[in-house]
C-alpha cells in the first residue's frame, strides 16, 4: 500500500500575549491509502489544530508533514492553497456552504478554483451530488434543504476534485443521531470505494466508524489502535 | 478567472442591492457633476464666444475716457473734443497695422412715419462700418462712400425697426423722418440689415445707420466722434495694431499715462472670457472631484464592511482552494463593478443634468469626450484605489482564522 501522510514528531505551540500553549507536543504517525482513520480526543486536546495542520490549513511549530510524499512546511502560501484544492476534501460541522450559492454551484467553487473549463464542471458536479444520494436538489440554496442534505452537499464538493484524503471534522456533530448515521454510511461507503478518509470527533459511537482510533489527549498520542 | 470573479462580484452586489446602490451613489453624483459641469463650462463659452464673433472681426473699439479723481470728480482732462474725424483719418495713417478706421457717432432719436413713431439708436458712419462687423444688408446697399462725402441723407434700417416702421412693406426708397432734439429731418431708406440679434451691446436690429458726415454736420454740430473702430489686417496682428494705437494716440493726445483713452480688443475679451470660464470650470470641476472622492471613501467603507462580514466566506473559500489572489480579485472586482456601475449612472446623470441645463440657458448642448473619459477613468481608479486596501485585508487571512470566525 501506498504511504499517503506521514507525520513526525509534530508539534504546534501558540505564543498568547505571555503565556505559551502547547497545543501539539510531539505527535507521529503514518496513514496509508486507503484507510479510515478516527482521530479521538476531548474538546482541548488538540485535535482541532492537529486537523488544521493536517489540512494545510495551518502550519506547525515543529515537526514534518509529508502529504504524498511532499514536506507541506516547504509550501508557500499558493502551494498550500492548491494542496487544499486537489489533495484534500473538507468536511465542517457546520456545513460551511456558501449561503447565497446554490448546491450546484457550491460543490462547483472546488473546481473553479482547480481552473477546470466551465463546460466540464456540469457533468462532475451532477456526478458527485447523485454519489451521495442528492438528486432534484441542485439548485436549491442550503437554507432550503434539512441538515442532513447540506452535509450531504459538504461531502460532495469536498469529493468533487477526488482528493487524496477526506477530512472530516465532526461531521455529524450539528445532527440527529439518525441523520448523522446515514452520513456516516456514505462515509462507509466512500472508504470502500477506495477513498482515505481522516474522521475528528470526541463521540466514540461515531469514531468506531474507523478502522482504526487514534486517540488523542493534551496534545500527545495516548492510544493508536486497529478496531476489530 | 476575471470572468468568474466578475460574475461572483455581481451577486453579492446584487444580494445587497440598498446598501451598493447607495454605496455608489457618491460616485453617481461625482461623474454626473463632472460631467455636466464641464457642459456646461463648454457650451455656455461658446455661446459667449459666438456673441463676441458676432461683434465682428479683427475689431479693436477705441474710445475717448476720462480719469475719476477723489470722490467721483472728474480729475484730469476730458478728451471727448480731441476724438475728431482728422484723428480717425490720422490713424490709418500712423498706424501700418490697422488696415482701416471707421469712425462712429451715436445719436438717440425717433423715427416717424405716418403711422409710427418708434426710438431709434442712429450710428453715424461709413461705408466699411457693416464690412468690420460682419454685417450685410438684406434688402438694398449700405451707405455708400458718396453718401458720405454728399452729406446725403439716406438711412439704413436695422431689420427690427424696418419691420416696426414699414411692417411687410419693401422700405426701400420710402421716406422717414427723424427726430433728433426737436428738429425733424427727412431721410430716404436705402436699405435694410440682415437680422442679427442681441449681441454684447444691446439689440442690433433696433439701430439705423446714416453717414457719419451728415450725422455731423446736419443734425448736430459736434466735431468729435464717439468712439472709433479700428480693423486690424488679421487676428495675429491685432497685438500689433493695438500697441500702435495706444502709442499713437499717447503722442496725438498727449497723454502719456494713457487716461484719456480706452481701447479693447476682440482677442482681449475672448482671452478675458475664455479665463474667466476656466477658472471657473476647474473651480467647479475640481469640486465635483472631491465628491468623486468622497464617493471613493464610500465605496471603500462598504467594502471594509462587506469584507469583515464575509469573513466566514473567505474562510471557506481558502479552505476549497481559493489562492490569496482569487480572493483578492473577488472584492477588487466588487469594488470596481460598484465604481464602473456608479460611473455608468453618473454619465447618464450628467448628460441628462447638462441637457437640461443647456435648454436653460438656451446654450449649445455639448459633451465633451474627453470629460466622459477622465470621470469615468476616476471613477474606475478609485474603485481600484480604494477597493485595494480592503481587497487586500481579505486575500490575507489566515483561513483557520476566518473558519473560526462567528
Amino acid at each position: 500500500m501506498n504511504r499517503i501522510m506521514r507525520i513526525e514528531q509534530l508539534k504546534k505551540i501558540y505564543q498568547l500575549s505571555k503565556v505559551k500553549v502547547e497545543a501539539l507536543r510531539g505527535i507521529s504517525f503514518t496513514i496509508e491509502e486507503g484507510e479510515f482513520v478516527s482521530i479521538m480526543g476531548p474538546s482541548g486536546s488538540g485535535k482541532s489544530t492537529l486537523m488544521h495542520i493536517i489540512g494545510c490549513l495551518d502550519y506547525p511549530t515543529e515537526g514534518k508533514y509529508y502529504l504524498t510524499g511532499q514536506d507541506v512546511a516547504k509550501l508557500n502560501d499558493n502551494q498550500l492553497a492548491l494542496f487544499r484544492n486537489k489533495k484534500i476534501g473538507f468536511v465542517f460541522q457546520q456545513f460551511n456552504l456558501l449561503p447565497r450559492a446554490t448546491n450546484f454551484n457550491n460543490v462547483e467553487l472546488p473546481l473553479i478554483y482547480a481552473g477546470v473549463p466551465s463546460g466540464k464542471r456540469k457533468d462532475i458536479v451532477l456526478k458527485a451530488l447523485h454519489s451521495v444520494g442528492l438528486k432534484n436538489r441542485e439548485y436549491h440554496r442550503p437554507n432550503e434543504i434539512s441538515g442532513g442534505e447540506r452535509q450531504r452537499v459538504a461531502i460532495a464538493r469536498a469529493l468533487v476534485n477526488n482528493p487524496s484524503i477526506i477530512l472530516a471534522d465532526e461531521p455529524t456533530g450539528n445532527l440527529d443521531s439518525k441523520t448523522g448515521h446515514d452520513i456516516m454510511k456514505i462515509f462507509q461507503k466512500l472508504h470502500q470505494s477506495g477513498n482515505t478518509i481522516i474522521l475528528v470527533t470526541h463521540e466514540r459511537e461515531i469514531a468506531t466508524y474507523g478502522k482504526r482510533i487514534i486517540y488523542i489527549r493534551d496534545g500527545l498520542i495516548e492510544k493508536d489502535e486497529v478496531v476489530a | 478567472m476575471i470572468l468568474q470573479g466578475l460574475r461572483i462580484a455581481l451577486n453579492s452586489l446584487w444580494a445587497n442591492k440598498m446598501r451598493s446602490f447607495l454605496s455608489i451613489l457618491g460616485i453617481v453624483i461625482g461623474v454626473g457633476a463632472v460631467i455636466a459641469i464641464v457642459s456646461v463650462g463648454t457650451g455656455s463659452t461658446q455661446q459667449v464666444t459666438a456673441r463676441i464673433a458676432n461683434l465682428g472681426s479683427n475689431m479693436i473699439t477705441v474710445y475717448p475716457w476720462m480719469t475719476r479723481g477723489q470722490f467721483g470728480r472728474v480729475g484730469g482732462t476730458v478728451s471727448l473734443h480731441k476724438f475728431t474725424l482728422e484723428l480717425v483719418e490720422h490713424v490709418e495713417l500712423f498706424c501700418p497695422s490697422v488696415k482701416k478706421a471707421i469712425p462712429v457717432k451715436t445719436l438717440n432719436s425717433r423715427l416717424i412715419t405716418d403711422e409710427v413713431n418708434v426710438n431709434a439708436t442712429i450710428i453715424g458712419t461709413r461705408i466699411d462700418y457693416a464690412e468690420v462687423n460682419n454685417y450685410e444688408v438684406a434688402q438694398g446697399i449700405f451707405i455708400g462712400e458718396s453718401d458720405d462725402l454728399e452729406r446725403r441723407q439716406v438711412i439704413v434700417l436695422g431689420s427690427q425697426l424696418a419691420a416696426d416702421l414699414f411692417e411687410d412693406d419693401s422700405p426701400i426708397g420710402e421716406t422717414v423722418r427723424l427726430n433728433y432734439e426737436n428738429r425733424i429731418f427727412q431721410f430716404t431708406v436705402i436699405g435694410v440689415m440682415r437680422e442679427k440679434g442681441g449681441s454684447m451691446a444691446g439689440n442690433l436690429d433696433e439701430r439705423a445707420y446714416i453717414p457719419v458726415s451728415v450725422a455731423m454736420d446736419r443734425l448736430t454740430t459736434h466735431k468729435y466722434v464717439d468712439s472709433f473702430i479700428g480693423q486690424a489686417y488679421s487676428s495675429e496682428g491685432a497685438v500689433n495694431a493695438v500697441q500702435e494705437l495706444e502709442y499713437f494716440l499717447m503722442k496725438y493726445l498727449q497723454d502719456e499715462k494713457k487716461e484719456q483713452f480706452r481701447i479693447t480688443s476682440q482677442d482681449e475679451l475672448l482671452e478675458t472670457v475664455s479665463s474667466v470660464t476656466k477658472t471657473m470650470s476647474l473651480m467647479l470641476g475640481g469640486i465635483a472631484a472631491i465628491s468623486l472622492l468622497v464617493g471613493g471613501i464610500g465605496i471603500m467603507n462598504i467594502m471594509l464592511v462587506s469584507v469583515t462580514e464575509r469573513t466566514r466566506e473567505i474562510g471557506i473559500r481558502k479552505a476549497l482552494g481559493a489562492k490569496n489572489r482569487n480572493i483578492l480579485w473577488q472584492f477588487l472586482m466588487e469594488s470596481l463593478s460598484l465604481s464602473s456601475l456608479g460611473g455608468i449612472a453618473g454619465m447618464g446623470f450628467g448628460w441628462i443634468a447638462a441637457y437640461f441645463l443647456s435648454q436653460y440657458g438656451n446654450w449649445p448642448f455639448v459633451i465633451s469626450g474627453i470629460s466622459v473619459v477622465l470621470a469615468f477613468g476616476f471613477a474606475l481608479f478609485i474603485g481600484i484605489f480604494f477597493g485595494l486596501y480592503p481587497a487586500m485585508k481579505a486575500a490575507k487571512m489566515n483561513p483557520v482564522d476566518a473558519l473560526r470566525y462567528e
